[in-house]
Parts: structure tokens; C-alpha cells; sequence
């Protein structure tokens, strides 16, 4: 793929202009521009200047798997695909893309990393503890993009073929079970690391405390979310201890 | 704090909030590595680890889904990690409990300021139209640009905003409180990991996952008795 590597770097800010009318258009076109260049004509081209006008329009997926569009866009670009035929192919992949991504990313790889974060602290791994989560984290995250990118620009117009690839299907089997099991692991260890000099009577206390939180952010449902909740229960334990006599 | 570690945290402070969508999404906007990075600035990283961990746990009900409003929770967590390093064994639990109020708040503001930062994107965009119907690549990169110099100013703000009123919570927990400190200990503890396994429920209580997730909370149970 031509500019391979400056298209790469530019996705790593391909939501930095994300906004409610065109969400990630501006930083699809942003990214896909390095390629662009090797279009008749170069910058200074029609051929240029009709295709960064395409992919500056509406365009919303996961933004690491947003690189799979970028590629295939790219090849699409390139190779002189109707302008129809590449609008559609971006429409097309935009749910695919963010499901993908915010299944296995958002809400399995990310809490996944976070718990293992969590767990190395309670057992004392001290800053090792931040350092394994970036790094454990940040491989899948960098590979995903460098692997969408080249996915995308060696599949073309026929990208969606890699969403069912082996890689993709085994990790999004595994992911959502290993971080389920991870952050439960996580809990009562963050839990015993935080109460770990205090003793058995007030582990219950909290326990019990955590019990009735969790009963009430489950009732609140859509109505709070869990932090709100907690700020309120803590702003009544400071007024409690103000109080105290 | 001195005003160079101040505006060292500020710093890092903005790294961290831009981080959390605009670039590079490598999650140093996680309060477990923001605290970190806001003890790091004050020379008591340790410290900041802690205050990021305790923080991590109300994050984790925090998705960072493309187009919903959601909290900021990093710019927050740089201040509580520099301010809970700073005061180094003298972080009593009533002044944690201050400075996590704050953070809880600034993560909403910091949300709701993304939302700002969103329209006024729009508003540019909107304003652009004609440059980027011609292909004008220039109009391009002018609004990654923008979009970019709106997302720090926005952590800046929300930085200062956490350090400021966080310091000065955290000396009114701690001078105020009269209860045994071991009280704000529980209700801290108590609340992180109610929000934290509310939230693990939520993504996880359903199907083969909720099997996992139950396993990992016994073998958690047996590990946290073991390491007591």
C-alpha cells in the first residue's frame, strides 16, 4: 500500500475531529490521504481531490478496526472503483466494524487488561502492575490497527472476508470468557487490597456495604450509573463523619 | 506542590485526557496508569498507583463507545495520584474520600465537555462544507488540527479544575472529619467494588460469561483469604 506507515500514524488520531455530523469522516480522510497521493495527477489532481471530497464524508466504526475501511478504501481508490461502489463499501462496513471492535475491545480486551492491572497491584506488583496493563494492552491494540490496514488494503473491495478470518473468530470465542473470569478474579482481590490492614469486623461491614450498592445500582438501572450512586453514599459518609460525636 | 509540579501535572493532565479519544487511545487515560503518571510528577509514583487503582474500579463501568457521552476519568486521576503523592503517608482515607468526590465530578464535567468539544466540531465542519465538497485536503487537516487544540484545552480545564478543587476537598474531609478514619476506609472500599462488580454484571451476567465471571470471583475469594 502506498504511504502505508503515514497512514498508519494518522489513524492512531483518526478521531481527533470526531463530531455528531460527519463522526470519524474528517479523520478517515485524514488518514486514507497518505495513499491518496499515488492517485493521476497526485495532490494537486482531480482524481486526488474527488477522492479525499468521498472519504471526508460520514463514516462511524471502532477506530481501530476503522483501518480495515481505510485500506480497502484505499485499494478501492487506487484502482479506479466506481465512486458509487466505494461509498457503498464504506457504508457497508461501518456496523460490522463497530461491533467488532467494541465486542472484542471495549468490552472484553480492555476490562481483560484492566483486572489483570488490578490483580498485579493487590498482589503487590507495584508499578509493574501499570506497566503490564500498557503493555499487554497496547499489543493487541497496535496490531489490530497495523493488521486492519494491511487486511483492508490486500482484500479491497471483498474486506468483509476478513471479519470472518480464523484469528478474528477464535479471539472473539475467547475474549469476552477470559475477561469475565479476569475481572472476577480482580474484585475481592482489589477488595482484600484495600482492606487489608483493617480487621475482620469492618471487611464484613464494607462487604455488606458493597452488596447493598450493587442491589441499588441494578435498581437504578438506566436511571444513575454506578458512580453517581457511590458519590451520593460518599457524600453521606463525610456528612456522617462530620457529625460524628 | 510546587508550580513546576503543578504544571507538570496540568501537563501530563492533558496528555491524559487527550489520550482518552483523540490520541493515541494507548489507555494512559485509565486511572490505573494516570494516577501513576500524576504521582510520577510529584516523585511518589507508588502513591499515585494506589489512588489510580481505587479509581479504576468506578472506571470500569466506563466503555468508551464511539458516539455516547461517557466519563473522563483520566485528567481526574493524574490530579488525585499527585495529590495523594504529594501528602505521602499523610493521605489519610477522609481526604481520599474528598479527593475521589472530585474526580467522580470532574469524570462527568470532563464528559460533558467532550459533548462541547463534539459541536463545535460539527460547527466547524458545518462552516468548512464547501472546502470539503471541492476535496480540499487543507480543510482536512485544519480540522484534525482543531479538533485536536479543542480536545487539550478541554483537559487542561479539566485538570486544573480536578487539582484545584481536589486539594482543597480533600483538606476539608480531612480537617473536618470526626468519625475513626477506618469508617471512610470502609465506605471507600465498599464503594469502588459495589460499582465495580454492578458494572462487571452488567457486561458479563448473562449466558457462558456469567459462569466465568462467577469462577473468577471464587478463585479471586480463595486468593484474597490465601494473600490475607
Amino acid at each position: 500500500m502506498p504511504g502505508f506507515g503515514g497512514a498508519l500514524a494518522r489513524l492512531f488520531s483518526f478521531q481527533a475531529a470526531w463530531s455528531y455530523e460527519r463522526m470519524g469522516g474528517i479523520g478517515f480522510a485524514h488518514s486514507i490521504e497518505p495513499a491518496l497521493r499515488a492517485l493521476e495527477g497526485g495532490p494537486e489532481g482531480v482524481a486526488y481531490r474527488q477522492a479525499i471530497a468521498r472519504q471526508a464524508s460520514f463514516f462511524n466504526a471502532h477506530p481501530y478496526f476503522a483501518a480495515l475501511a481505510v485500506g480497502a478504501a484505499a485499494r478501492a481508490e487506487l484502482e479506479g472503483t466506481a465512486p458509487e461502489k466505494i461509498m457503498r463499501l464504506r457504508e457497508a462496513l461501518c456496523g460490522p466494524l463497530g461491533s467488532v471492535g467494541d465486542r472484542l475491545i471495549w468490552a472484553a480486551w480492555l476490562p481483560a487488561c484492566v483486572a489483570v492491572g488490578l490483580i498485579l497491584v493487590a498482589l503487590g506488583a507495584g508499578l509493574w502492575a501499570a506497566l503490564a496493563f500498557l503493555a499487554l494492552y497496547n499489543v493487541v491494540h497496535v496490531y489490530s490497527r497495523v493488521w486492519a490496514l494491511r487486511a483492508g488494503w490486500s482484500r479491497g473491495l471483498h474486506v468483509a472476508g476478513a471479519l470472518t478470518a480464523p484469528g478474528l473468530r477464535v479471539a472473539n470465542a475467547a475474549a469476552p470468557p477470559l475477561a469475565a473470569f479476569l475481572v472476577g478474579a480482580a474484585l475481592p482481590l482489589s477488595f482484600g487490597w484495600q482492606l487489608r490492614s483493617t480487621p475482620w469486623p469492618a471487611f464484613l461491614v464494607a462487604a455488606a456495604g458493597a452488596a447493598v450498592l450493587i442491589v441499588a445500582v441494578r435498581l437504578a438501572a438506566t436511571k444513575a450509573n454506578g458512580a453517581a450512586l457511590a458519590a451520593l453514599v460518599l457524600a453521606a459518609v463525610w456528612v456522617a463523619g462530620l457529625l460524628w460525636w | 506542590m510546587t508550580t513546576l509540579e503543578t504544571a507538570g501535572v496540568v501537563a501530563v493532565g492533558t496528555l491524559v485526557g487527550l489520550d482518552l479519544v483523540s490520541v493515541p487511545q494507548m489507555m494512559i487515560s485509565r486511572p490505573l496508569v494516570a494516577g501513576l503518571l500524576g504521582g510520577l510528577v510529584v516523585g511518589n509514583p507508588v502513591a499515585g498507583l494506589g489512588a489510580g487503582a481505587v479509581l479504576e474500579l468506578f472506571a470500569m463501568e466506563t466503555l468508551p463507545v464511539g458516539a455516547v457521552r461517557y466519563p473522563d476519568w483520566g485528567p481526574g486521576s493524574v490530579a488525585a495520584g499527585a495529590l495523594v503523592g504529594a501528602r505521602g503517608a499523610g493521605a489519610l482515607p477522609s481526604g481520599l474520600l474528598g479527593v475521589v468526590l472530585v474526580v467522580i465530578a470532574s469524570a462527568w464535567l470532563g464528559g460533558w465537555l467532550m459533548h462541547v468539544v463534539r459541536r463545535a466540531n460539527a460547527a466547524s465542519v458545518t462552516a468548512r462544507r464547501a472546502e470539503l465538497e471541492a476535496g480540499d485536503f487543507g480543510a482536512v487537516r485544519a480540522l484534525q488540527w482543531r479538533g485536536l487544540a479543542r480536545d487539550a484545552a478541554r483537559s487542561v480545564a479539566l485538570t486544573a479544575f480536578a487539582l484545584a478543587a481536589g486539594d482543597a476537598l480533600s483538606l476539608l474531609f480531612a480537617h473536618g472529619w470526626r468519625a475513626p478514619e477506618i469508617v471512610a476506609h470502609v465506605a471507600l472500599a465498599a464503594a469502588t467494588v459495589g460499582v465495580a462488580l454492578a458494572s462487571a454484571l452488567r457486561l458479563f451476567g448473562h449466558g457462558r460469561s456469567l459462569v466465568w465471571l462467577a469462577g473468577g470471583l471464587g478463585a479471586g475469594t480463595l486468593a484474597a483469604v490465601a494473600w490475607r
